[in-house]
């Protein structure tokens, strides 16, 4: 049986399907169109496909890896089950009153999310523990059954269960879930104390009701499409992409579907990591334009930089603080309302904008001739000489110059610029608003931009990379092949990985290590039973351990990679070195004097998994084969278009080194490097990119 | 971008802002980063600018509160007064918490750093930010001078061509309860100007500038332009609105606003209003304009940036003496208590003449209880909790639940609260029947009991308005219900300071927004969707 791969990546358009084989390290990709009402359908239907084109067999498929943004979109379109919440008496209404912050500071018609348990389905028991989590109050589980009874009436099928201080002490969530499982074998359970252990009530309430509300879904949903491939007589384990980049199991999958909310951009960011590693590159920007926003995420020492929460569903997207927060491990991203389908307008002020709206799929750019007549960032690439208007999509598509032309009237006539002035305008705009939200990004975490290598997918990432790299000083632009379908391929890169938190608020020169040592072990205990149900290869297993750290006083923590352990009362030196390096790093000076406590232990526990990793195998010709014509291209000046060889992306060959400027165009998307640079072709098809010195 | 093409047509102007924005950005996520301060990390209570060589704004961080309008470039403009630009080094970095040169109360620390290019000053990065501690009285309303209210720092050089005064580090340290924290909130600050100044310098270089002149005209005069474009489109007219706060033990304090709209202009003037108190409710005249201006912009052009230009239309002006505009040495630690009334007043003046652009009034200033006491471990604590009411109504919707208007500060999670302090909370809950009854109606405020379980007494003191004056409705709507402070169950005057004992309960409840229109039209599924969620129990305001 040969070692093959098959990764199914559903999106909101297209499931992608991929299968590879590393023997031949060849891989195949099929895109099949989503099927919303059935998402397991356009699975089979797609891996069907692939498997009829005679090339590979299903016996020889030896592991499924899925990433899925099905449970995003079940939260943003308030799809789920009928969810119930059960709290500590006093305290239902955390989950409605938040932390009663404006996410908009000027607009008196702001609208806040509206919490996912209405509150009649929200019931208050009497029970209570206190910050060290003693007993105060004993759980009236008679006064819980009513209210669980009065639930099920009223169609809930999920509960959340969520008691104050519970990560401090379980014990009343894990008593109060044993009944009602015992009485209501069907209805599905979530405690706070499984999905989030962690101190901060609303934000804990928050995640593990996002976690009942998905979680029959998932259950169906996940059960169906395993029988279906199943039925495919594709027997190799099943994984999931986690939002942390790690695989896990069915099981794990099914009971916290919460971790699945950023599959599929987690497996867009492991992409990332492989080509930038694959390039000799560690410190990576990964940089995905598509076709209404851009996604900006930071690879450090070869892996996806992590955060430990996040916003779902945001009522205003891209308004930080609009959204339901959700504690779990996930890639760290930041989405600009910034893609080719960005619409330009005039502000009050005379100002050139671009997006965030967006023309969309329908009706598109005014050059799709599709009914658009709004000016958009496409628009403008084309009149630029960024996008060849007889190769779109491969040639696979119509475009209309003239359309593009007439769309940019009316700014034409508001800003008192010519056509390609209006064009570069939109252009430049829109690369400094990416270029905007990477350089506060990279600052938040202390660094610096110019220790970082662009690299670029999604259709329009490549068009615009090299003018954003330019903006940043970056020095290096790395461009993989098929960079707009490059996401799949993260899904067959990821080791099997588990990450758990539990809290401990305690200063460090107070610290009980023995205890403190007891909850690394267990985390560690939990993650590793989870592991064992995956194909990981446990004998090159991967412990970290992690902590929340801040001085006494602050009010958030530092995430801090401490040794492997164990710690003991000898260990706090380490721990305050481990703690003030990093404090220095993002702020750049410590504060002696001032006492530091943990307040939460984390563990990753990660192991690569069998028939993981990639090698990309591929030939070209090279040479005058690659050179397909050339065209005129702005590279700043409007004024002035500097003739631009054009280049068959499939013909490079590697080695090969082409001075800029140059295009490379491919089916999927067209790379554009301006004058000075010098680029050259990996093994693989990557184009490595040196930008000139001196920076934008 | 091509060199030496500088013309500011309406591309350059746009990039050249959006990097300028994307600078003071940077600094302000740095200064949330590391900053010790509560109120600077989880609230935003901090300011971020870059000015042009007359401390007039080109920028603000998109972050910073309302409560900064135009302080933070007033205060620039007073530092030049002190050290005019011949007394100027680069490396210098200038100081003050003065209330009226700074922000209103002491807490606040003004720092700014002159920028050279080639020896000549063309500007200046300066930031604000909410000390963890500035000594003096723990806040409430009861210091009667400013002298109480903590230590007070003279416009004077915190760094002279980069060396520290250690003089003022020391006297600085001796003076505050959290000395290291209060300093490394200032070298915060210092780090923020420092990377604006590196930002500003590169994009000037890039763009071949010698000077911002010409660059701060266009923003500031773009920016003007359009605030008086807002104006414009506002009836001409003399509009007033005056309104009763609680005051201070039983001194309510009367607040009137004359609000003239000329043409595209805006004048403010508070006549009228109570003379100034000695208790630490009294506005300084940066706050009263910063929050005057705000209810302003929410009216006019609520996406309009923050710089100098967008405010020389407005002008704000009260009698001095006044609770507005008080002389020296009035005290102004709460100045919220009052200040965030005032743009309550903006929309009573504009109401009637532009409905569709105010709300109800909202049960703000926002509440807070202030503890201090000795830990177990015989260690001295202090901590202040933040509770919000509902926000008022609009013609478009009900007014949202519990939210911090027109300041935006964060609640302490109770399982925080219990933690850092020798308390039990037994409920905090929504108050059903609180939000004014309207078409639409007001948001609810909150309920919250807790309870000493210290060894040893605590002292208490709260922020708490609206316990005698409800959030009023408007257009037919009707007032939220008023807020109220017991201790042990006795209805309790909010504005002293109390001691509990192991075992007193303290119970907070925060007043509802005001509601908009009639009840009697609210849309009947509305109204049984509050009946069926206990937002209203009772129906008969809405028949």
């Amino acid at each position: 049986m040969a070692d093959l791969s098959l990764g199914i990546d559903i999106g909101g358009t297209f499931t992608d399907i991929v299968i590879y084989d590393p023997g031949a390290g060849r891989h195949h990709i099929w895109k099949e169109p989503t099927t919303p009402g059935d998402p397991a359908e356009g699975v089979i239907a797609g891996t069907k496909r692939l498997l009829a084109t005679g090339t590979v067999a299903a016996k020889d498929i030896a592991r499924v890896v899925h990433a899925t943004t099905l449970f995003t979109n079940a939260l943003i379109e308030r799809k789920g089950a009928r969810t119930g919440l059960i709290t500590t008496a006093g305290f239902r209404d955390v989950l409605e009153i938040g932390r009663e912050r404006k996410f908009e500071l000027y607009d008196i018609f702001i609208e806040m999310p509206e919490p996912l348990v209405p509150r009649s389905l929200r019931r208050e028991v009497a029970e209570r523990l206190d910050q060290n989590g003693a007993l105060e109050v004993p759980l009236d589980e008679t006064a819980l059954m009513d209210e669980v009874e009065d639930l099920v009436e009223r169609g809930v099928v999920s509960i959340a269960i969520v008691f104050l201080h519970s990560y401090a002490n379980p014990a009343h969530e894990h008593a109060a879930a044993r009944a009602v499982a015992a009485r209501y074998p069907d209805v599905s359970l979530t405690t706070s104390a499984e999905v989030a252990p962690e101190i901060r009530e609303f934000e804990r309430t928050s995640t593990t009701v996002v976690n009942a509300f998905v979680k029959p879904l998932a259950e169906t949903y996940l059960d169906s499409l395993v029988e279906r491939i199943q039925g495919l007589e594709i027997d190799g384990p099943f994984s999931l992409m986690l939002s942390n980049g790690g695989l896990t199991h069915l099981d794990e999958a099914k009971r916290r579907p919460v971790q699945l909310l950023e599959s599929g951009p987690a497996a867009g960011a492991l992409a990332g990591a492989f080509f930038g590693s694959a390039s000799g590159e560690t410190e990576v920007l990964a940089f995905d334009m598509g076709g209404t926003t851009a996604k900006i995420s930071l690879i450090d020492g070869g892996e996806p930089s992590i955060a430990y929460s996040f916003e779902a569903a945001r009522t205003k997207r891209f308004a930080e603080g609009s959204g339901l927060p959700i504690m779990i491990s996930t890639i760290e991203l930041i989405e600009v309302g910034a893609g080719g389908g960005s619409i330009a307008r005039v502000d009050e002020l005379g100002l050139l904008k671009v997006g965030p709206e967006s023309s969309g799929a329908e009706p598109g750019p005014a050059c799709y001739a599709k009914g658009g007549d709004a000016p958009t960032v496409t628009d403008a690439d084309l009149l630029l000489g960024y996008l060849n208007a007889d190769y779109f999509l491969g040639g696979a598509m119509a475009i209309d110059r003239t359309a593009a032309e007439a769309a940019m009237g009316p700014l034409m006539a508001t800003t008192g610029l010519d056509l390609t002035e209006v064009a570069w305008g939109i252009h430049d705009v829109v690369n400094e608003t990416m270029a905007a939200a990477a350089r506060v990004q990279i600052t938040q975490r202390g660094k610096d931009p110019r220790d970082y290598a662009m690299l670029a997918t999604g259709g329009a990432g490549p068009v615009h990379a090299y003018n954003v790299a330019r903006k940043l000083n970056l020095r290096t632009l790395v461009c993989p092949p098929a960079a707009g379908v490059g996401s799949v391929i993260g899904l067959l890169m990821a080791p099997a990985r588990i990450d758990r938190v539990g809290s401990m608020v305690s200063r460090l020169d107070g610290l009980d290590w023995d205890a403190f040592e007891a909850l690394y072990k267990a985390l560690e205990d939990d993650a590793r039973a989870v592991l064992k149900g995956t194909a990981a290869e446990l004998d090159r297993l991967q412990v970290r351990r992690l902590a929340d750290m801040r001085y006494v006083g602050q009010d958030s923590e530092v995430v801090v990679g401490l040794g492997p352990g164990p710690f003991t009362r000898a260990s706090n030196e380490t721990l305050v070195e481990a703690f003030e390096e990093i404090y220095r790093q993002l702020f750049t000076r410590t504060r002696p004097g001032v006492p530091i406590q943990v307040v939460n232990l984390r563990v990753s526990l990660s192991a690569p998994v069998k028939g993981g990793g990639m090698e990309m195998a591929r030939s070209a010709d090279g040479g005058e084969a690659a050179l397909k014509g050339r065209r005129a291209i702005c590279f700043g000046d409007p004024h002035r278009f500097v003739d631009t060889a054009v280049y068959d992306r499939y013909e490079v060959a590697p080695g090969e080194v082409i001075e800029g400027p140059a295009v490379f165009e491919e089916k999927e998307s067209t790379l554009i490097v301006g004058p000075g640079a010098r680029c050259r072709v990996q093994a693989d098809s990557t184009l490595i990119v040196t930008l000139p010195a001196d920076g934008d | 971008m091509a060199k030496n093409q500088l013309s500011f047509d309406s591309v350059t102007l746009e990039i050249i802002w959006t990097r300028l924005i994307s600078a003071v950005d940077e600094a302000a996520a740095a200064l949330i980063r590391t900053s010790f301060s509560t109120l600077v990390r989880e609230s935003h209570d901090f300011s971020c600018i870059l000015t042009d060589a007359h401390g007039r704004s080109l920028v603000q961080a998109t972050k910073s509160i309302p409560s900064f309008i135009g302080t933070l470039p007033a205060t620039v403009k007073h530092f030049l007064r002190e050290f005019p630009p011949e007394t100027l080094f680069p490396g210098d970095v200038l100081i003050t918490n003065d209330i009226h040169q700074g922000t209103g109360h002491l807490p606040d620390i003004s720092v700014a750093k002159p920028i050279f290019v080639r020896d000549r000053l063309v500007g200046f990065a300066a930031s604000t930010a909410h000390a963890p501690d500035i000594g003096g009285k723990i806040r409430s309303p009861e210091p009667r001078e400013v002298f109480e209210e903590g230590f007070q720092i003279p416009i004077m050089k915190f760094h002279e061509r980069g060396v520290t005064d250690a003089s003022l580090e020391r006297l600085l340290r001796k003076n505050v309860r959290t000395p290291d924290q209060t300093m490394g909130d200032l070298w915060a600050q210092v780090v923020a100007l420092d990377l604006m100044e590196q930002r500003l310098m590169a994009l000037m270089e890039h763009y071949g500038l010698d000077e911002l002149g010409a660059l701060a005209a266009e923003i500031q005069g773009r920016s003007e332009r359009a605030m008086r474009a807002a104006i414009t489109e506002l009836p001409d007219g003399v509009y007033q609105s005056e309104l009763m706060t609680d005051g201070v033990s039983e001194t309510p304090i009367h607040l009137a606003m004359t609000l003239t709209v000329d043409g595209d202009a805006i004048d403010v003037d508070y006549a009228g209003s109570h003379p100034q108190v000695d208790r630490a409710i009294n506005v300084a005249m940066c706050y009263t304009y910063a929050l005057t201006a705000y209810g302003v912009k929410c009216c006019t052009s609520p996406n309009l940036p923050n710089n100098e230009g967008a405010f020389v239309p407005i002008t704000v002006r009260g009698p001095e003496g006044c609770i507005v505009n008080p002389v020296f040495p009035a005290p102004g630690g709460s100045r919220m208590l009052i200040g965030h009334y005032l743009p309550v007043l903006v929309f009573g003046c504009l109401g009637d003449v532009v409905p569709e652009r105010v709300m109800a009034a909202s049960g703000s200033p926002m509440w807070g209880m202030n503890q201090s006491g000795v830990d177990g471990a015989g260690k001295p604590y202090a901590n202040m909790f933040f509770f919000n009411g509902g926000m008022g109504a609009t013609h478009r919707g009900d007014g949202p639940t519990c939210l911090s208007w027109p300041g935006n500060v964060s609640s302490t999670p109770v399982e925080l609260s219990e933690r850092i302090a020798p308390l039990r909370f037994h409920y905090k809950r929504l108050r059903p029947d609180s939000g004014g009854p309207g078409k639409y109606r007001g948001g609810l405020g909150q309920e919250i009991s807790l309870e000493s379980r210290s060894a040893s007494p605590i002292a208490v003191s709260f922020l708490a308005e609206r316990s005698v004056y409800p959030a009023f409705g408007i257009k037919g709507g009707q007032a939220g219900t008023t807020g109220a402070l017991a201790i042990n169950g006795q209805p309790t005057d909010p504005k002293r300071q109390y001691v509990l004992d192991h075992g007193d309960t303290v119970s907070l409840t925060t007043p509802g927004g005001g509601g908009h229109g009639n009840p009697a039209e609210r849309d009947r599924d509305s109204l049984q969707s509050d009946l069926d969620e206990g937002y209203v129990t009772d129906p008969k305001a809405y028949d």
